[in-house]
């Protein structure tokens, strides 16, 4: 009988998970450097239509329609937003995957640890990696396009990221266990980095939503995410006009979403275990 | 004696056979597609939600009146020059380097068969689909601003079909370049989509790029495969074409579509010899 692991045993296992994916990604250097340049020229495309299709009416359009004429930080911190959340969904929703790949699957089941400790591990790499390339982008876009970075609330700001992250690891644990059970990992990422991108307004406010629609986008943390720190640095105004209040709803997702995940993908990785096995892809 | 037959030359060289060999290798690439259905729907949802998501942006800058320039036409046009960009640039480089992970790439070259058409059938199912999720751009962009401008289509085919022609010609230099670098390949053809991504200025018109930006693009010939497309079934509005004049950009851009295959192919051919002998074909 394997004794019950101590929280320090879970918190090695965290930390070496998260230890032994950036030792990975280390040796990618091109990698890395393209992940800093995503959030830029994405970026860089609404900016150059905007200047290009409003000409010297597009900070006063722009305005009118957003609530800042700021346009190139409102699409920077949307793109380097979007960063964080393809991220998420690419190494914790592809996190069963990537290991059935490598052939590194069969001996993690071995160990005698729950998988939500390697998953919250992955979480916490995610979370560096993507911090770490949406902040230089920033930093590097807003040299480019000639916006002061450290405009606004700062903390504020951080605090939205900091808090939305966890409810999106929970989010994307769910989408792990879709992942698992259809298996076509690249197409449903691929998908769904778009889908939450569009559904969180990546570059536009979620008020031109049809109700339905603007509905379903603010079920997503990630909206709440970006118009916080759009709302601490550019003043667009937050959804319930008080910061306190959008982050309340923030923590409520907090407190929900990672349990909620965590459930779906327990169930899933039980019931695909029973009927063909996790190693079969 | 049927061996004989089966290997005569006649058999195994020539226009029917290359054609043959570009049919049989295309269905083995359709094959393995139809094993995966939920790549074609997401393929269909991710780009919709592209469209949406620029097209979104674009509106963002609109005037009150609702005005805010030819910004559809733009986008789409740009976008779909774009995605058959994408599926020509790497693809094939990509399919190579599947199949030497798979193991696969030595049967190939036991193989009488033409590696051009190896190439080619790597992406012809790709374009096929492609020219579907075009057309299912178009419709959500419609759908999201109204009427789009759509003249010259005679034309447009044209240009669309030497740009692409041309875009096959990158393929196969790239394809050449991944056999080289092998895993660095995916990373070179990500920077290398994004930087032509600005410089050909896929989304937005030529002239939102600094002077500097723009000097380069005029050095690019696929930059004026989009001006000239999406110029031509814009009905040269007003300031379209941004680069040159019309009649230059045909000639320019029937030049790339005939010239480039052939530059590309002869470069993979190069990469590939030197590989065979330094024997790092069958190594990734």
């Amino acid at each position: 009988m394997i004794a019950e692991a101590s929280l320090g045993s879970k918190l090695s296992i965290i930390l070496a998970t998260a230890r032994m994916r950036m030792l990975n990604v280390s040796r990618y250097k091109g990698q890395l450097f393209v992940e800093i340049l995503i959030p830029i020229v994405f970026a860089a495309m609404p900016i150059l239509l905007g200047r290009a299709t409003g000409g010297a009416a597009a900070e006063a359009n722009f305005l009118r329609n957003t609530g800042t004429a700021n346009y190139p930080a409102f699409m920077l911190i949307g793109s380097s937003t979007f960063i964080i959340v393809t991220f998420a969904f690419w190494l914790v929703g592809y996190w069963i995957r990537f290991e059935q790949e490598t052939g590194t699957l069969e001996a993690i089941y071995l160990t005698p640890t729950s998988r939500v400790w390697n998953a919250a591990g992955i979480a916490l790499y995610s979370a560096i990696r993507s911090l770490i390339s949406g902040s230089v982008a920033y930093m590097i876009g807003s040299l480019i396009f000639g916006v002061n970075p450290f405009q606004g609330q700062l903390l504020l700001a951080l605090a939205f990221i900091l808090i939305g992250l966890i409810p999106l690891f929970g989010m994307t644990l769910m989408f792990g266990a879709l992942v698992m059970k259809v298996k076509e990992a690249n197409s449903l990422v691929n998908l769904m980095q778009w889908t939450v991108s569009l559904l969180m307004g990546v570059f536009f406010p979620v008020s031109v939503f049809p109700p339905l629609m603007r509905l379903l986008a603010l079920a997503f943390p990630p909206t709440w995410m970006v118009n916080g720190v759009r709302s601490a640095l550019l003043g667009v105004g937050y959804f319930f006009e008080e910061w306190y209040l959008d982050l309340a709803v923030l923590w409520g997702f907090l407190l929900i979403a990672p349990l909620l995940g965590f459930w779906v993908f327990s169930g899933m990785e039980r019931n695909i275990r029973r009927r063909e096995g996790v190693g079969e892809y | 004696m049927a061996i004989q037959e089966a290997a005569s030359p006649n058999r195994l060289t020539g226009a029917a056979a290359l054609f043959s060999s570009l049919l049989a290798m295309a269905r083995k690439e359709f094959t393995i597609m139809t094993r995966y259905p939920v790549e074609f729907v997401a393929s269909f949802g991710q780009v919709f939600a592209i469209v949406a998501i620029f097209t979104l942006a674009g509106l963002t800058f609109a005037s009150p009146s609702g005005e805010g320039g030819n910004f559809g036409g733009v986008i789409i046009y740009g976008f779909i020059l774009f995605m058959f960009l994408s599926d020509t640039l790497w693809t094939i480089g990509y399919n190579i380097r599947r199949e030497q992970k798979q193991g696969t790439l030595e049967a190939l070259y036991l193989s009488p068969a033409s590696k051009f058409a190896s190439l080619v059938s790597r992406v012809s199912n790709n374009l096929i689909w492609t020219s579907l999720l075009s057309l299912a751009g178009v419709g959500l962009m419609t759908a999201l601003v109204g009427k789009l401008p759509f003249a010259n289509p005679g034309l447009g085919l044209y240009l669309l079909g030497m740009s692409l022609s041309g875009t096959f010609g990158i393929g196969f230099a790239f394809a050449a370049i991944t056999l080289r670098v092998k895993e660095t390949g995916e990373t070179l053809a990500n920077v290398l989509q994004f930087v032509l991504l600005i410089l050909c200025a896929n989304f937005f018109p030529f002239g939102a790029l600094p002077a500097g930006l723009r000097a380069i693009s005029h050095a690019i010939p696929l930059a004026y495969g989009v001006d000239a497309f999406r110029s031509t079934l814009m009905g040269y509005p007003e300031g379209f074409p941004e680069l040159a004049p019309i009649g230059v950009e045909i000639v320019i851009i029937t030049l790339f579509g005939l010239l480039m295959p052939l530059i590309g192919f002869w470069a993979y051919r190069v990469a590939e010899d030197h590989e065979r002998r330094s024997g790092g074909l069958s190594e990734y």
